[in-house]
């Protein structure tokens, strides 16, 4: 891996898929809200969202920092069109069972892409002020330069 | 330091469902477990963006450690979980 230029993080966000002041009633209103975000971006097709849902009550996607990174489950790779991730942000939170939730980083990947997709975003949410600056953001282009 | 090596029996690797699965376990445990890839990267185990910025793939051999009281309890119990394909469970 050494070497290789991976492009930004940043260049999977289509036009349109950061939301930086959403709002929604619970859990499952933020899943779909990020589902349809992606949908609307032309990643997926309709029926990843419900595969969202299903991985979102399987197993909750929350990873800490007031961030969740909803996603499909593996079955579900074939509604996936491109790999793209979207950001919604919900400056009031949304109860997350029990963890308060500002940021929803939604992802989609082609085939056996997740994985890879997952661990570079979670190496930049691991930097403590990336995450705190993508609760805070307010400007797309702050969004794009915590992505970069 | 106790430690146990393990191949990771899921079938995604140690992400999504099994990684906060994994995470969870180890941070229950009470007792501070490190989990250190075959690359060498070593992140605290019950952090799941550390779990999960490693991207430890299906069959890839990690290393968890431990210290202390119950460090040899803990580390069995995070082994069955590591040999466990949880996508299934």
């Amino acid at each position: 891996m050494a070497g290789e230029a991976e492009p930004a993080l940043s260049s999977l966000l289509a036009v349109g898929s950061i939301h930086l002041t959403a709002t929604a009633t619970d859990r499952e209103d933020a899943v779909r809200q990020t589902g349809r975000a992606l949908l609307n971006a032309g990643a997926v097709e309709a029926g990843y969202i419900d595969a969202m849902l299903a991985r979102e009550r399987s197993v909750s996607t929350y990873v800490g920092e007031g961030i969740a990174i909803p996603h499909g489950t593996l079955a579900a790779r074939d509604w996936v069109l491109r790999d793209a991730i979207v950001v919604l942000r919900f400056p009031d939170g949304v109860d997350w069972q029990g963890n308060d939730v500002r940021v929803c980083v939604g992802i989609a990947a082609l085939g056996g892409g997740h994985i890879a997709l997952v661990s570079r975003l979670a190496r930049v949410l691991l930097e403590p002020r990336a995450a705190s600056s993508l609760r805070m953001a307010v400007t797309e282009d702050q969004v794009y330069a915590i992505l970069e | 330091m106790p430690e146990r090596t393990v191949a990771v029996a899921s079938s995604v690797g140690l992400h999504a469902r099994p990684a906060s699965l994994f995470s969870q376990a180890a941070a229950k445990l009470g007792v501070p477990i490190t989990l250190t890839s075959a690359s060498g990267k070593s992140v605290n185990a019950a952090s799941i963006l550390g779990v999960l910025s490693l991207g430890i793939g299906h069959g890839e051999v990690v290393t968890i450690s431990a210290e202390g009281d119950g460090a040899d309890q803990a580390l069995d119990s995070l082994t069955d979980i590591l040999n466990t394909d949880l996508d299934q469970a």
